[in-house]
């Protein structure tokens, strides 16, 4: 019994999970959708994602470019880290650094907010009112999530781009015409339309995740610190292997 | 009903002036809560070795749900083989643009090890045992069970936070091992296999410039990510407060604050380390 017991749980788990999604997307398209919350969520996950964000660009790209600088000036290249800062930057940094941020800070706070919420009882007493809490609290959750990674995404790219650029010009002595001008060599608009792409697929996974998981907390206190960790655990591993996948998608497209 | 209180002289001042020195003390605050965390570090490995055993048992197994997918062992070795397997995708394709796809393995040994081993570590590690603490802690305290630990004479500071800070140390060194090794072996698959370059091609680049010096350096920078993030998580678990949604909250603001701390650490050790030659030579 307990070993069907610690088999079965996983699988139930996933189940919740897919059947929570289903409910989610055929919760999108029907009639009252709450605004008021759709509009007040992405507001607060834009707010605790901002400073982070930027905060996370900078080193990241720093290091990706120093490292890329450091191998093209050894071919005698280094007119050529735009491409380089471009190439890490558009492709992988950007969405990477979202999903970290998403996750990191909006992803954690939606937890938070739906565990208390559940160990409360408030979601039971909103069925009990006749509201169904899918449409009232984690659609517009998810939605919002999804919404501002992508334009979280944007951001990262552009302040990454310019942290490479004051980098790799005045500590790296790279000319910033060179810099400039090879930026587009390898990245066009379709490397950047799929980095949005992927970006609003990360966001949309990690809103769903943090959505069940604040939904399905039990245990008081300490049952919500343990989901908020799941959260994130499950948040960055769901993450990764999109990234893995999106991008080989994304290769056999361009090429 | 009107309550008078005596007028506060230049209310505008006292409030900007506030609103300058409460962030500076709240820094303060947390270097102190380090330093003690630090300074403790011996009395929590020799007064509470069996709490620390303890707790070194749960961190590589993980706790919760976390054991049933394998504990913290299969969460850095699942994130390594997605970004080692990133490596191969990306490297190979961009590469073979070029026409220079047999320097794939040249990319694994390079950036894998300078890079994205110790970031995606960095990362997992806040995650899984970092997030972790901060939950434990958070609900200790909220549950007034730090409160209880003082009264009953234990060092709270000792017996929490630097045992979870050495118990870090010490986990993280098999992590770094499997979670290298598997971005390796994952870039190797993925080249060799999937698209099908020759393993003596891949391993031959990636033999040449697989430098022990670098692979150490990396080592070294996964053990610095590690103490520090674990001072930061046990630090908002230790401070946690404003109940259940108060715990959550504290494994959020540590999450982002440990990955925003690793990173310019990262970079920092990074730029000590390599400086502006970059140590590194093609040419040999």
């Amino acid at each position: 019994m307990v070993a069907s017991n610690v088999l079965a749980k996983p699988v139930r788990a996933f189940g919740g999970f897919y059947s929570m999604a289903l409910d989610t997307f055929v919760g999108m398209f029907q009639p009252p959708f709450a605004w008021r919350e759709f509009i007040s969520q992405a507001w607060f996950v834009a707010r605790v994602s901002i400073v982070p964000t930027l905060l996370l660009t900078i080193p990241y790209t720093v290091l990706l470019t120093f490292i890329e600088t450091i191998l093209l000036s050894e071919i005698g290249a280094a007119d050529f880290s735009g491409t380089g800062a471009a190439l890490g930057t558009v492709r992988q940094i950007g969405p990477i650094v979202t999903v970290l941020v998403v996750a990191g800070a909006g992803a954690t706070a939606m937890c938070a907010d739906l565990g208390a919420r559940t160990i409360r009882e408030e979601l039971d007493a909103l069925r009990v009112m006749g509201v169904n809490p899918i449409h009232a609290l984690v659609v517009p959750r998810v939605l919002a999530a999804t919404v501002v990674s992508l334009a979280l995404s944007a951001t990262v790219i552009l302040v990454g781009l310019s942290g490479a650029y004051f980098f790799v010009v005045y500590i790296q002595n790279v000319s910033p015409g060179a810099f400039a001008a090879g930026l587009t060599l390898i990245i066009g608009a379709t490397d950047v339309i799929i980095a949005l792409v992927k970006a609003a697929l990360f966001g949309l996974s990690a809103g769903l995740i943090a959505c069940y998981k604040g939904i399905s907390v039990r245990g008081g206190p300490a049952g919500v610190g343990n989901a908020v960790n799941e959260t994130v655990v499950f948040t960055f591993m769901a993450l990764f292997a999109i990234n893995i996948v999106a991008t080989a998608v994304a290769i056999q497209i361009t090429l | 009903m009107t309550i008078s209180r005596p007028h506060s002289q230049f209310p505008w001042l006292k409030a900007r002036f506030r609103s300058v020195a409460d962030p500076w003390n709240h820094i303060g605050m947390q270097t102190k809560f380090y330093g003690r965390t630090l300074r403790y570090m011996h009395y929590g490995l020799i007064h509470y070795r069996v709490e620390l055993i303890r707790i070194i048992a749960q961190m590589g197994l993980g706790a919760g749900a976390l054991i049933i997918i394998g504990g913290t062992v299969a969460i850095v070795g699942f994130l390594t083989v997605t970004t080692g397997a990133l490596v191969a995708v990306q490297g190979y394709s961009d590469f073979s643009e070029l026409g220079v796809e047999a320097l794939t393995g040249f990319v694994s040994a390079y950036f894998n090890v300078r890079l994205i081993a110790p970031a995606t570590t960095a990362i997992a590690l806040s995650a899984t045992i970092g997030a972790g603490a901060t939950a434990q802690l958070g609900a200790m305290r909220i549950n007034e069970e730090i409160d209880a630990l003082e009264v009953m004479g234990i060092r709270s500071i000792a017996f929490l936070a630097s045992t979870r800070v050495i118990a870090g140390f010490l986990v993280v060194i098999p992590l770094y091992c499997v979670g290298v090794l598997m971005a390796f072996w994952a870039a190797r698959f993925g080249t060799t296999v999937i698209y099908g370059q020759s393993t003596g091609v891949y391993d031959h680049y990636f033999r040449t410039f697989l430098n022990p010096t670098d692979l150490m350096w990396s080592f070294g920078q996964c053990i610095a990510l590690a103490v520090v993030i674990m001072l930061v998580h046990t630090y908002y678990g230790f401070t946690a407060r404003g109940g259940p949604a108060g715990v959550g909250e504290a494994v959020g603001r540590a999450v982002r604050t440990s990955l925003i701390v690793s990173a310019f650490v990262l970079v920092m050790l990074s730029l000590a380390v390599y400086g502006q030659s970059g140590n590194f030579n093609l040419a040999g």
